[in-house]
C-alpha cells in the first residue's frame, strides 16, 4: 500500500506547477536577482583613485614633507591620488571641467578647493587633516625630545593595522552570505505549501476528495503519513537542487562542512513541510486563506531573518532575542551561518535543537487535529 | 439486510439534520432517497459512511456496527460523491487505477478492474486524459468510475447526475441498473423524481430529515388518493366551463392557469373519455390534451403540502 499511495503522490505533486513553482522556481529566480543585486554591491565597494590637483608655487615646493607625504600616497596600485601639478588657473579649470575632485593650494596654510562634497571630497580632506594632525604631533614631540628625531618620524610613518577580519573555520569573511542563506532558509519553509496540500487532503471536512479517501479500507494517518513521504522526497530534493545551484552556479560559499550544510537544508524542508501541514490543519477556512498563511509566516520569517534587511537579524537579536528563538527561518538561516563562520558547533547545534523542538511540535499539532475519526459537519 | 439504520440523529447547533430516520436496504435493491434539497440525504450518508459524528441511533452496514476502522466493512463500499473527487493532475486511468488501489493490492486484478471500469463508463478514448480537459458529464463518469472499480457489493451514488447532459444522464442511469443487474446493492440519493421513479425498486420520500413515506412507486402512489390526471392546453376555457367540469363525476379538482387546464380525478378512476366528451360538446378549442398517472411529486405534495422542487 505504501509503494502505491507513495507513487501516486510523487506523480500528483510534481504535477502540481503551482507548488512547483512555488518551492523551487521561485528561490532558484530569487537567488539569481540576489546575486545580480549583491555583484552590483561589490562592484560599488571597489575604490576608484581619485584625480586632484595641486597648485604649483613656492610654498608647495618649500613644504619637502607636504610634498612626500603626497608622492607617498600617489604611487603604486593601492595609491589614493591621481596628482596633477598646475597652475592656480588651470587647477580651477579641470576642477570646472570635472576632471579633477578638487585642488589643493598650498600657502600659509593648506587649503582645498572643491566644487561639491562627496565621497572624495571628503577623502582628501581627511587626508590633508590626517598630514596636519601629524606633522603637528611631531612637532611636539621633537620639541620635547629632539635626540630621536629620526626614529620617531620613523614610528609616526610606521602604520600598523592590529585587525584582521578572519572566520573561525578559515572559509573567507563574505557579508552578503547571510541574504542567501535566509533565501535557502525561506525556500525551505516554502515546503509548507506541500504540507499544506497533504493536510487539505486528507481532512473530509475540507475537500470532497478527502471524503473518498476516508471512505477507503486505509488508516487515514497511514495515508497521510506515506503521501508526506512523497511531498518530503520532493521538497528535500529541490532544496539540495537549490543548494547545488547557489554553489555550483552562482558561487556561493558554504564553508568547509559540506555535510553539515545538506543536513541542515534537510532538516529545514522537513521542518518547513511541517509547519505547513500544521497551518493548514489548524486554518479551517478556505485554501485561499491557507496559502496566504504559509506565505505570510514563511516571509514575515525571512524579512525577521534578515532576508530583505541584513542587519534585521541582529536588530531582533538584541532587542527582542526570544523571537531569534522562536523563528524556525532565523534558526536555519543562522544554523547555516554558524557553519560557515564558528569553529565551535555549539551555536550550530543549538540552532538545530531549537529546530528539531519546532519540527517536533508541528508534528504533534498536525497529529493531534488529523486522528479526529469522524466530522461534526462536513 | 445490507443497511439497518435506527433512529438517526443528527444535529447541526439548532437544527435538527437527521430526525429519528430509520430505514433499512435489502441485498440485491436500488434504494432511493428521494427529497428536495437540504432534506438530509447527503447528511444521512455522511452518517452511513462514518465521515459524520451523530448525536443518536444505530447504523450497521452487512449486519455489523458500521465505524471509521471498519475496514472489512469499507472494503465492500464504493461511493460516488455528489461533487466530482479525483485528482486533477492524475490522467482518467491514473485516477481509477488510484482509488482502485486503495481497495485492491494485487497489482493484475487492479489492471483488469479498472480496465472494465474505464469500459463500464464508456471512456476509453479519455484514459490519458486529465479532468480538466474533460466536459462535466464525462468527468461525472469518471467519478463514478473512481468509485466503483473495485466491484463493491454495496454502491452508494450521491446525486450523481446532478449538472450532467440528458446524454450522459441516460448513460450514467443505465450504468446504474447494470450494477444492479450484477448483484451490486445500490442507494441512490436524488432530487429528480423521474431518475428515483426510474431506476429504484425501493424509495424513502426524505423531507426535514424524517422519512415520510417508504416502499415501491407503485405502493408510494397508493398512498394517495389522487388517481389519473388530464392536462388540456387551450386558451378558450371560461369560468363557467370550469364549474361544470368540477360537476363531472370523479373529479377531485379543476385548475386553469396560463392556457393550461388542469383536472385531477379521484384514484382508480378514468376520466379522460368523459372530459373528450365535455370539451367536444362544449365546442372547446384546444392544443394538447394528454393523461398521466400521479407522480412521485404528487405524492410529496400531498404528504407535506409542498412540491419536490420546492
Amino acid at each position: 500500500m505504501f509503494a502505491h499511495i507513495f507513487n501516486y503522490r510523487l506523480k500528483c505533486l510534481l504535477r502540481d506547477k503551482i507548488t512547483i513553482f512555488w518551492t523551487i522556481a521561485f528561490p532558484l529566480i530569487l537567488a539569481i536577482f540576489f546575486k545580480l543585486a549583491f555583484s552590483n554591491i561589490g562592484n560599488q565597494e571597489v575604490f576608484k583613485v581619485i584625480d586632484i590637483a595641486v597648485v604649483e608655487n613656492s610654498q608647495y615646493q618649500e613644504d619637502q614633507n607636504f610634498r612626500l607625504a603626497l608622492d607617498e600616497v600617489s604611487k603604486g596600485d593601492s595609491r589614493l591620488f591621481n596628482i596633477t601639478v598646475a597652475t592656480a588657473e588651470e587647477a580651477k579649470k579641470l576642477l570646472d571641467e570635472n576632471l579633477i575632485k578638487g585642488y589643493i593650494i598650498v600657502d600659509n596654510q593648506i587649503k582645498l578647493v572643491v566644487k561639491e562634497s562627496g565621497l572624495s571630497q571628503n577623502i582628501i580632506k581627511s587626508f590633508i587633516d590626517n598630514y596636519l594632525q601629524t606633522v603637528s604631533a611631531a612637532s611636539t614631540i621633537i620639541q620635547n625630545d629632539p635626540s630621536n628625531q629620526q626614529e620617531i618620524l620613523k614610528s609616526l610613518a610606521d602604520r600598523k593595522n592590529y585587525i584582521k577580519e578572519v572566520t573561525g573555520t578559515g572559509a573567507k569573511p563574505n557579508s552578503i552570505l547571510n541574504y542567501f542563506y535566509s533565501l535557502i532558509a525561506m525556500a525551505c519553509f516554502y515546503g509548507g505549501f506541500f504540507g499544506m496540500r497533504e493536510t487539505t487532503d486528507i481532512q473530509a471536512n475540507i475537500s470532497t476528495l478527502a471524503a473518498r479517501i476516508n471512505v477507503a479500507p486505509v488508516h487515514k494517518l497511514k495515508t497521510f503519513l506515506y503521501s508526506l513521504c512523497a511531498a518530503l522526497l520532493i521538497h528535500s530534493v529541490e532544496m539540495l537542487a537549490l543548494l547545488g545551484f547557489m554553489h555550483y552556479v552562482l558561487k556561493i560559499e558554504f564553508g568547509y562542512r559540506a555535510g553539515f550544510v545538506v543536513l541542515t537544508t534537510i532538516i529545514g524542508s522537513i521542518a518547513g513541510v511541517l509547519m505547513g501541514a500544521l497551518i493548514s490543519a489548524t486554518v479551517k477556512k478556505s485554501e485561499g486563506l491557507k496559502v496566504a498563511a504559509v506565505l505570510t509566516i514563511s516571509m514575515l520569517g525571512s524579512f525577521l531573518a534578515g532576508m530583505m534587511f541584513q542587519d534585521m537579524k541582529y536588530i531582533i537579536a538584541q532587542n527582542v532575542p526570544i523571537l531569534s528563538y522562536i523563528n524556525p527561518i532565523n534558526l536555519l538561516t543562522d544554523a547555516l551561518y554558524s557553519l560557515y563562520y564558528y569553529d565551535n558547533l555549539s551555536r550550530y547545534f543549538l540552532n538545530m535543537v531549537f529546530l528539531s523542538v519546532f519540527t517536533i511540535l508541528a508534528t504533534f499539532g498536525t497529529y493531534l487535529i488529523l486522528r479526529r475519526r469522524k466530522y461534526a459537519s462536513l | 439486510m445490507v443497511i439497518k439504520v435506527k433512529n438517526l440523529v443528527k444535529r447541526y447547533s439548532e437544527l435538527i439534520a437527521l430526525d429519528h430516520l430509520s430505514f433499512s436496504v435489502r441485498k440485491g435493491e436500488i434504494f432511493g432517497l428521494l427529497g428536495p434539497n437540504g432534506s438530509g440525504k447527503t447528511t444521512a450518508i455522511n452518517c452511513i459512511l462514518s465521515l459524520l459524528k451523530y448525536d443518536k441511533g444505530e447504523i450497521e452496514i452487512f449486519d455489523k456496527p458500521m465505524t471509521p476502522e471498519a475496514y472489512d466493512i469499507k472494503r465492500n463500499i464504493g461511493i460516488v460523491m455528489q461533487n466530482v473527487a479525483v485528482y486533477n493532475e492524475l490522467s482518467v486511468y491514473e485516477n481509477i487505477d488510484y482509488f482502485c488501489g486503495l481497495y485492491v493490492k494485487d497489482k493484475n486484478l487492479r489492471k483488469k478492474l479498472v480496465d472494465e471500469a474505464i469500459e463500464f463508463v464508456d471512456l476509453n478514448d479519455y484514459r490519458k486524459f486529465y479532468p480538466n480537459k474533460l466536459s462535466g458529464g464525462l468527468l461525472r463518469r469518471l467519478n463514478i468510475a473512481c468509485g466503483i472499480a473495485h466491484k463493491p457489493e454495496l454502491i452508494i451514488l450521491d446525486e450523481p447526475t446532478v449538472a450532467v447532459d440528458p446524454q450522459s444522464r441516460n448513460k450514467i442511469l443505465e450504468g446504474i441498473k447494470e450494477l444492479n443487474k450484477k448483484g451490486a446493492t445500490i442507494i441512490y440519493t436524488s432530487h429528480y423524481m423521474e431518475e428515483v421513479e426510474q431506476i429504484c425498486s425501493r424509495i424513502m420520500i426524505i423531507d426535514k430529515g424524517r422519512a415520510i413515506a417508504t416502499g415501491t412507486k407503485e405502493e408510494l402512489k397508493a398512498m394517495i388518493t389522487l388517481g389519473e390526471k388530464i392536462t388540456v392546453e387551450s386558451y378558450d376555457i371560461s369560468e363557467e366551463h370550469l364549474i361544470r367540469l368540477k360537476n363531472l363525476p370523479n373529479i377531485v379538482s379543476v385548475e386553469y392557469k396560463e392556457q393550461l387546464l388542469e383536472i385531477k380525478s379521484s384514484k382508480g378512476k378514468n376520466n379522460l373519455e368523459n372530459v373528450l366528451e365535455f370539451i367536444k360538446r362544449e365546442n372547446i378549442q384546444f392544443g394538447k390534451i394528454y393523461s398521466e398517472l400521479p407522480t412521485l411529486n404528487d405524492v410529496f405534495l400531498e404528504i407535506t403540502g409542498k412540491e419536490l422542487r420546492d
